[in-house]
């Protein structure tokens, strides 16, 4: 792959620049993957350099006194490395084990920026006795410097798209609670399931995104409806009470979850394609095509969903069966055929989630799970059974994790924090949700 | 396959220090669930609450341990006020998922870089279990049972601890029995019943909720004191629905249901640890299957299914009894 592309690196002139972006990543990835021959103990080390034209000729410049934190997968510091003035970092890590480095974008020098903005977070796998080599590389700090109300738009226009991931991995586990009752905790193990599944017949089999993703979406389709002909169905028919099946779903959660980190590993991986984009410009903000490409689809998607629900036969079944499974049997409608058909339909909606939040931030084996509790806020704040809610309610979710990095800049965990305080705040306002009705409880 | 010395580490399992951490744990939630049919899924706030209680003071501020005890019951009374004021009058699956997320910040917080001065962050803190050790009668050499030595400190809180948690049972076991008990499993059947009775059933779902947590702030004490650290990521989602699963395995709504659960459950996932560990070794299971590393997921595999499993088909565990079980709440 990489001689292929050098040979072609030849041809000169603008698909060289373009090639490089390309050449550029592979490099990165083939860095972040060689280990050293460092074997004294696991390490995280590398440079950081600075590209400046000197003389009409390119130099690579090391930079000192850039801050490079690593922590462990779930949050915790090991410690924060800084470069010396040959721009050397190193960074011993307690043992083997995935690790993520995060670059202090505020540490490195003025009008200077990575190259590659994806490579700010990082996730390293050490494995026993064995060092990891991370290079960065920094360029002249294309973004315009801007204050604190000119990053707002930016803010909110990654507020929109990740408000839209939401909405459709959570349409499913909205009409399954309306149908059926159940707050399915295992909801985000069919967004992970479609996301993994498209990962392996991207990177494994070698297909492309384009068609991985359907294979990816019929795969949680399908255990979609596995999970309501072999388990939800059954356990509904024997009279199973909704608290038993809600910790049935919190263990079936757990298990599976661990299964995709058996198999899958504690790293985040990408995707083959789309995974490093250059972003458009549109004045104030900036969007990749693949962020346009995610909102554009999730919208078409939803309001498509809505006029499925709400101009067809089957849609007004569905309706129906939500408000009112008792009354809907009495009229003819065959219950448990709906709820087969919305489990089918919200698996896909949430592999196709899966998918979108995979090439967004890559996959990972909770990556569903990490997106439950905000799914459980959105579709709270809409109102419990609201498809249309579900949608209301992933808007201002989304909206309101990143406007919290807005308020609260620089502090990496806050995000999930104001995730869940922004799931207990509308809990305890508004807990019948924006469009549901008021309900007697406690 | 070394099978005594399996068998060893597993009995030593199911009596060490996290089966007495996870059994006071498990009472908490039997006093939640089992008896007031509060679907409490943060249980795992309050453990680490009982653990940071004791864990800062003495390590950061060199209390003397005693004095930082009386932190752990004030500490879990007021995350469970916390907690209770605002949720308690939710429907039981909204205040499932409120628990949860409360629980999560409790960990996030602690786990914070920003808070690493205080908390220690991921490594957590150490070093604060020397006034209990210097308590310690047993003279110090290893303590040999059968194929298993222990030290003479482990020794020494496995003791304490199932004497902590005998009096824990004991205690929850007059309380269910008493007057202020039968109007907590009224509030299970029926709520509305119970209210229409005069009985202001907010408070008793709050007392009930402080009650569970102190317990469960003690479970997460021993498992900080005896394990001699405590660490954030011991505190995760995962402890509750363990906790959840030793419950339903011992016997939701009964005294010694946690204790009998949380003596099965560790002697199980130590043996089938043990023997994958083992057969890695050896080299006896296929490449494909077991890497090396991952073996460590199976229990959190087993133990996810598991609790799964037992909903599914015996809800009420192995000594439970099918009337006396609080699966039926709203």
């Amino acid at each position: 792959m990489h001689v292929a592309m050098l040979r072609r690196l030849t041809k000169g002139g603008r698909v060289v620049r373009k090639l490089l972006g390309g050449l550029f990543v592979a490099l990165v990835v083939w860095f972040a993957a060689t280990p050293s021959a460092n074997a004294d103990g696991e390490e995280i080390t590398g440079f950081v350099r600075n590209e400046v034209t000197k003389d009409g000729k390119a130099v690579r410049e090391p930079v000192p006194n850039v801050k490079i934190a690593i922590s462990s997968l779930d949050g915790g510091s090991v410690g924060v490395a800084t470069t010396d003035e040959t721009g050397k970092f190193s960074q011993p890590v307690p043992g083997p084990g995935d690790y993520v480095a995060e670059i202090d974008q505020t540490s490195l020098p003025k009008d200077v920026a990575l190259r590659q903005a994806g490579q700010a977070k990082l996730t390293v796998n050490i494995r026993p006795g064995e060092s990891q080599i991370l290079n960065y590389f920094l360029g002249k700090d294309t973004r315009a410097t801007k204050g604190r109300w000119g990053i707002l738009p930016q803010t909110l226009a990654n507020g929109v798209k990740s408000s839209m991931i939401i909405a459709v991995c959570a349409v499913g586990l909205s009409l399954i609670y309306g149908t059926t009752g159940l707050s399915n905790f295992a909801h985000g193990e069919l967004v992970t399931l479609g996301a993994i599944v498209a990962w392996n017949m991207n990177q494994q089999v070698g297909l492309h995104v384009l068609l991985a993703a359907p294979i990816g979406i019929a795969a949680a389709a399908i255990a979609g409806l596995a999970n309501e002909r072999l388990l939800w169905r059954p356990l509904r028919h024997k009279g199973t009470s909704l608290t038993s099946m809600m910790i049935i779903s919190i263990g079936l959660g757990i298990g599976v979850r661990y299964v995709y980190l058996y198999f899958f590993g504690g790293r985040a991986k990408a995707f083959r394609q789309y995974a490093v984009q250059k972003a458009h410009d549109f004045g104030p903000f900036s969007l990749t095509s693949r962020d346009l490409v995610t909102i554009g689809l999730c919208l078409v998607l939803l309001v498509g969903f809505a006029m499925y629900l709400l101009r067809t036969r089957m849609g007004k079944a569905i309706r129906a069966v939500s408000d009112n499974p008792d009354l809907a049997s009495a009229t003819g409608i065959d219950a448990d055929h709906v709820i087969l058909l919305v489990w089918g339909l919200g698996g896909a909606l949430a592999g196709l989630g899966g998918i979108l939040l995979g090439l967004d931030q890559q996959v990972r084996w909770d990556s569903g799970f990490s997106l439950l509790l905000l799914m459980f806020a959105a579709i709270t704040l809409g109102g419990l059974g609201n498809p249309f809610g579900a949608l209301a309610g992933a808007f201002v979710i989304g909206m309101f994790v990143e406007l919290w990095t807005w308020i609260f800049p620089s502090v990496v965990e806050l995000k999930t924090l104001g995730a869940l305080a922004t799931l207990i705040l509308v809990l305890l306002v508004r807990p019948q949700g924006l469009l549901g009705r008021k309900e007697r409880t406690g | 396959m070394n099978w005594s010395l399996i068998i060893a580490n597993a009995l030593y399992a199911a009596v060490g220090v996290n089966a007495i951490g996870y059994a006071l744990i498990a009472s908490g939630i039997n006093v939640h669930f089992g008896y007031t049919g509060l679907l409490n899924f943060g249980q795992a706030g309050f453990a680490a609450i009982g653990a940071y209680a004791v864990a800062i003071p003495v390590s950061r501020y060199d209390w003397p341990f005693f004095a930082a005890v009386p932190l752990i019951f004030v500490g879990g009374i007021l995350f469970a006020l916390l907690l209770g004021i605002p949720t308690l009058r939710l429907r039981a699956d909204y205040l499932a998922i409120v628990t949860i997320a409360a629980a999560e910040i409790v960990r996030i917080s602690l786990n914070s870089v920003r808070f690493t001065w205080l908390t220690g962050g991921n490594d957590g803190l150490q070093k604060f279990t020397a006034d209990v050790e210097s308590l310690n009668p047993l003279s110090p050499h290893k303590y040999k049972f059968w194929a298993q030595t222990f030290s003479e400190y482990d020794l020494f809180i496995i003791i304490c601890g199932w004497i902590l948690a005998a009096i824990a049972c004991y205690l929850v076991y007059l309380l269910v029995r008493s007057p202020w008990g039968r109007v907590l499993k009224s509030i299970r059947e029926d709520e509305d019943a119970a209210r229409s009775l005069g009985k202001n059933v907010f408070a008793y779902k709050m007392q009930s909720l402080v009650l569970g947590g102190v317990i469960g702030a003690l479970g997460g004490t021993v498992i900080a004191v005896g394990n001699r650290v405590a660490q954030p990521n011991n505190f995760g989602t995962a402890l509750t629905f363990f906790a959840y699963t030793i419950l339903i395995l011992g016997g939701v709504a009964k005294v010694k249901g946690p204790i009998v659960g949380a003596i099965i459950f560790w002697f199980f996932i130590s043996v089938v640890d043990n023997i994958l560990a083992e057969a890695t070794r050896h080299n006896e299971l296929p490449k494909w299957l077991v890497s090396g590393n991952n073996f460590g997921q199976v229990k959190f595999i087993l133990a996810g299914f598991g609790l799964a499993l037992l909903v599914v088909f015996r809800p009420q565990g192995i000594f439970g009894d099918r009337r006396q079980q609080a699966f039926d709440v709203r």
